[in-house]
């Protein structure tokens, strides 16, 4: 008999409304609230044990506390998969139970299962996430789908439970997190992109094997008056690092990034320095590391003033760009910014390759 | 990678050679740079030569981030 535990907030679990979010982490060993749905839908094959809940404000500020009592109450039920939801079009409640299935994922190595609408802001999380192991499921906006949500679910985790190959997004019905998986197939790839194209030119509809990424808009960020007067990094893809490559970056999909220290340096001697990337040739740039990381030219600049005396952060910052995922690269960027943040840079130059 | 240091409110002067894709995936100062295994300068030309082009791409990068964009915008360094 496949084991499940179920998720919920303290609304879903029928413990009360928007003045009860402040409620710690609890732990019912049965079904509760919607728990009880899910196990209507799950008939005899499976058993929630227990519905794990928490208030919706609770969650988010206490965070490490919250996921340390879920983690345990989780891996004391011993289950098979995790259900979290589902959170319709409800804010916190989507993005903890994203938050929840990717840690109980990583820390138990079982699969789990959300829902939400289209527009709850746990999307974005799970986009970040693209956890193989986490699936999200879409929902109505509101409870009116709460039926149909909880069939799904069932259904869903029934088979994850039995361990069955879950196919792509888009045969399956879950929400697309954005992983590219390596498919075989008898036919080569001229024959299967020419009969696309002939496709195309008909006018008849066909689809791609690799959707293209949909790229979100940032918002320019305010430009400096008086750059001269700002601290300034250096970040760079290009996979400028110290000769012997020491924290071992690969010269495709990279998942770390490192900062190395320049701030006694007037320039970067060929020989000792290496550049680590295999998507362009990079013989000019073992030759001459300025090609990717300019420092000669940043202490020129700063010899005549353009860049303030000690405003050049001390170190600058690399990870080898080829084929790196957005969804990693989104992370790095994330990760690079909270540093530069935390020492006080106003501006970032960026060499790409 | 670059439009996440932006979202932080860091603006990022991205010197890159391709610099359609740069558009395309909407970063906001984009610096023309000389081709992708080498942004920052030409190994064609005569050392002093290129360590000026160099310099007048890194010196293009700190002026576009005192630039005022509202989108996607292409800087040129100049030759020097």
């Amino acid at each position: 008999m496949t084991t499940i535990v179920h998720i919920v907030n303290q609304f879903f679990a029928g413990l009360g409304g928007e003045d009860k979010a402040g409620m710690p982490v609890g732990v019912i060993e049965d079904v509760a609230g919607a728990a009880r749905g899910l196990q209507l839908q799950l008939g005899e094959e499976a058993k929630v044990a227990s519905t794990v809940y928490y208030g919706d404000n609770y969650f988010h500020e206490h965070k490490e506390d919250a996921m340390k009592a879920i983690l345990e109450a989780v891996r004391s039920a011993q289950p098979q998969v995790l259900v979290a939801g589902p959170a319709f079009n409800s804010g916190r409640y989507g993005v903890s139970c994203v938050e929840v299935c990717n840690a109980v994922a990583n820390a138990l190595g079982i699969s789990c299962v959300t829902a939400m609408h289209g527009e709850n802001p746990g999307i974005g999380t799970y986009l970040d996430f693209a956890n193989t192991r986490v699936y999200c499921l879409p929902t109505a906006e509101t409870t009116v789908g709460m039926n149909d949500a909880l069939k799904r679910l069932a259904k869903f985790a029934m088979r994850l439970a039995r361990n069955e190959t879950v196919g792509s997004a888009q045969q399956e019905g879950y929400i697309p997190r954005g992983i590219r998986r390596l498919e075989q197939t008898d036919r080569p790839g001229a024959e299967r992109a020419i009969e696309m194209l002939l496709k195309k030119i008909r006018n008849e509809p066909f689809e791609s094997e690799l959707p293209m990424e949909v790229w979100d808009e940032a918002p320019p960020a305010a430009p400096l008056a008086q750059v001269k007067e700002r601290r300034i990094a250096l970040v760079t893809t290009s996979g400028v690092v110290p000769w012997g490559n020491p924290d071992r970056f690969k010269t495709y999909r990279n998942t770390h990034w490192r900062k190395y220290n320049i701030a006694e340096l007037k320039e970067l001697e060929p020989g000792k320095w290496e550049t680590v990337h295999g998507g362009y040739n990079v013989a000019y740039m073992n030759q001459n590391p300025h090609y990717g990381v300019p420092l000669d030219a940043l202490r020129s600049l700063e010899s005549e003033g353009a860049i303030g005396p000690g405003k050049l952060y001390p170190a600058y910052y690399v990870i080898p760009g080829n084929q790196g995922s957005p969804a990693v690269m989104r992370r790095v960027g994330q990760e690079i910014a909270a540093d530069l943040k935390k020492d006080n840079v106003e501006g970032v130059l960026f060499v790409a390759t | 990678m670059s439009k996440e240091l932006e979202k932080a409110g860091l603006p990022v002067a991205l010197v890159s050679a391709m610099f359609p894709v740069a558009m395309q995936v909407r970063a906001n100062r984009i610096v023309k740079g000389v081709s992708i295994p080498h942004p920052c300068g030409d190994p064609s030309l005569p050392k002093d030569l290129d360590a000026r082009l160099r310099r007048e791409i890194v010196r293009t990068a700190l002026k576009a981030l005192e630039a005022e964009v509202t989108g996607p915008t292409v800087f040129s360094p100049g030759i020097p």
